[in-house]
């Protein structure tokens, strides 16, 4: 376990260094000059250079490099050009925001697809099955950016039920929740319909039914224990690339997180500012990550039952690839 | 279980009074076909209704896309023969929807091909020799989910310019790994199969049985992804040119479109609405069509009663 968590914390670290390394090559290879950007129409020759020599622009790539490794093992990330504060403050202030947006999207998520995906899988093939079927290929169609902006002018335009842009109030939060989960829940109930399909198929279930056990036992107890840790990783995998900034949906509510002040910062060419929005949402992403594949052994029947009760030890025993 | 038979006997004269197992799943299976069969039918006329006028664009007797009449602003659907209306400078809104949709379309096309091949290409090459190759395929492939994904595209798009290349080559990188992760487990189990071992004990190059005939026998599955992936692409780079990231030339996409109408939204409904709407039912016909195929394609008992009963398989 300790080896284990040694060498998946190593991984992780390398990647955000390869990460973050990427970014910063990136943004040095590209045109484009940040003194510009920041000096605003018509600047002289003179401003330029100063603006340079004030951010260290005009030192060589590899300077460049080596004060930002020293800045980035001391926690300072550098000034922003646009904010004229420290990058990571910037980026941490703003931060919250975007992680409330993710937990109630992913929330909203889960409660509706898991049961929408079960409910799928045990009326497989039947006509309300397909209708179902139709709406979740519907809803992971249509552009996230397009169906906000509707949302917004029939519920905070039309029907001024919710606030228009940005975090005034909660109630604020119910638009961009909603346009998140759309395509959300249609991803993932999807995906949950295949799992039970496939574990409600299994020779254990006809077992258990054989033996008496209830419908709902069956379906939640039996079939859902095998699916959990798929539908785990899934939802994992969501809520991560959430937390990467929902940059599409806080654009279209002016949403105060991460992913607007991404585009921002990309307008501007506002280096330290991208090197450290970078920088902190792929942190919370490895960090997401390595926290569902520790949840694996507290979901994973095989680890549980040596500690519980017997009653599972059939949907224990049946090896994954005779589910098939 | 509420599965209702159909009242005329099964093909195989099953006694209808005993309704064995393999009789539901044969309904079921039936079902499946069925349904499939009316996701292909509606995936592909929704498919057809967006591409067909989108390629007929420089045809059909429309303005041009950047025609401006400032007499004409704003102009709602329906009037003066403005189907789809007219925009904020006077343009034709179906006129811009149509060639923007021919940009969007091709960057879509090109980006599943590329990923496709790249896809297939090291998903097969991990699968099959394993060691290393496979060791370095597999570190890309996690690497790449833990990125953020559209931040990285943005990043790239907004420092190298919002041309066609770049922006292809962005969502072809974003789309490589799920070809990837696909080929490389088809292949890993095809490379198990008795054929594979009959051609390599012929003496054929290791690098030959994987490329004749390995392959193409995983090829077909292995493109069933693209269609699904044409509609993951359409989505992407509408939501890059949504976010300013888009071509700009020689016509703005579909997200630019809807974008440029947004600050008209409360008057002029139909500059989000109608865009927006042609960009669900191609995304909804080619989503149907993909999955019609897979369902079609798939047989009943997956992947690995196929390979257990070693039919013979199409090339």
């Amino acid at each position: 376990m300790a080896t284990y968590l040694a060498k998946r914390v190593g991984q992780s670290v390398l990647t955000l260094f390869l990460t973050i390394t990427t970014v910063f090559v990136l943004l040095r290879l590209a045109p484009g000059d940040p003194a510009a950007a920041y000096a605003g129409p018509n600047p002289t020759t003179e401003d330029l250079e100063r603006i340079r020599a004030q951010f260290g622009l005009d030192d060589s790539i590899l300077v460049q490099y080596g004060t930002f490794l020293k800045g980035l093992v001391t926690g300072d990330l550098g000034t922003s050009f646009s904010f004229q504060a420290p990058a990571l403050d910037v980026v941490l202030e703003r931060l919250p925001y975007t992680i409330t947006l993710a937990l109630s999207a992913i929330l909203v998520t889960a409660v509706v697809a898991i049961p929408l995906g079960v409910w799928m899988a045990r009326r497989a093939d039947t006509a309300k099955e397909f209708g179902a079927n139709l709406l979740t290929i519907t809803g992971q169609s249509m552009p996230d950016f397009w169906s906000g902006i509707m949302l917004l002018t029939v519920f905070a335009v039309v029907l001024p039920v919710f606030p228009a842009s940005g975090f005034t109030s909660w109630g604020g939060l119910v638009l961009p929740t909603i346009t998140i989960a759309i395509l959300q829940i249609a991803l993932i109930s999807r995906m949950v319909r295949r799992e039970m399909t496939t574990n409600m198929a299994a020779p254990y279930l006809t077992v258990a039914r054989s033996r008496g056990v209830a419908e709902r036992a069956l379906t939640w107890r039996y079939a859902m224990s095998n699916s959990a840790i798929p539908v785990l990783t899934a939802l994992g995998t969501r809520f991560a690339a959430m937390l990467n900034g929902v940059v599409v949906v806080e654009v279209v509510f002016a949403w105060p997180g991460v992913g607007s002040l991404v585009v921002r910062a990309l307008e501007t060419r506002d280096y330290p500012l991208i090197q450290a929005t970078v920088l902190v949402t792929a942190a919370l992403t490895v960090l997401v990550q390595l926290l569902v594949d520790l949840a694996y052994p507290l979901l994973d029947p095989r680890v549980r039952l040596a500690k519980t009760s017997k009653k599972t030890a059939p949907a224990v025993a049946a090896p994954e690839g005779a589910l098939a | 279980m509420t599965t209702t038979l159909s009242p005329e006997p099964t093909a195989t004269g099953a006694r209808p009074s005993a309704v064995t197992p393999a009789d539901l799943k044969r309904a079921g299976a039936r079902r499946r076909e069925r349904s499939a069969r009316v996701k292909l039918w509606v995936g592909g006329v929704c498919t057809l209704l967006v591409v067909a006028p989108v390629l007929l664009a420089g045809v059909l007797p429309l303005p041009g896309p950047d025609e401006q009449d400032l007499a004409q602003r704003r102009l709602p659907p329906f009037t003066d023969g403005h189907l789809f209306g007219t925009d904020q400078l006077g343009r034709d809104l179906l006129s811009r929807v149509l060639h923007g949709g021919q940009t969007s379309l091709m960057i879509g096309l090109l980006a599943v091909v590329v990923s496709g091949l790249i896809g297939i290409a090291l998903g097969a090459a991990a699968g099959f020799f394993g060691g290393w190759v496979d060791a370095v395929v597999s570190r890309l492939l996690e690497a790449q989910l833990s990125l953020p994904l559209l931040l990285m595209l943005l990043l790239v798009v907004a420092l190298f310019g919002p041309s066609i290349p770049v922006i292809t080559g962005v969502i072809a990188i974003a789309q490589w790994p799920e070809v990837a992760r696909l080929t490389r487990s088809l292949v890993l189990v095809e490379r198990g199969k008795p054929y594979v071992a009959a051609a390599t004990v012929l003496g054929l190059r290791r690098i030959t049985v994987l490329t004749r005939h390995v392959v193409p026998n995983v090829l077909s599955q292995a493109t069933l992804v693209v269609l699904l992936l044409l509609a993951q692409a359409v989505l992407l780079e509408s939501a890059l040119s949504y976010l300013g990231a888009g071509p700009e030339r020689p016509f703005a996409t579909w997200g630019r479109i809807i974008s440029d109408g947004q600050d008209y939204i409360t008057t002029s409904w139909w500059l989000v609405t109608l865009p927006g709407l042609f960009i669900v039912l191609l995304v909804v016909g080619v989503n149907l069509l993909g999955d019609g195929l897979r369902d079609r394609t798939r047989r009943p008992r997956g992947l690995l009663r196929r390979i257990l009963s070693r039919r013979p398989q199409e090339a």
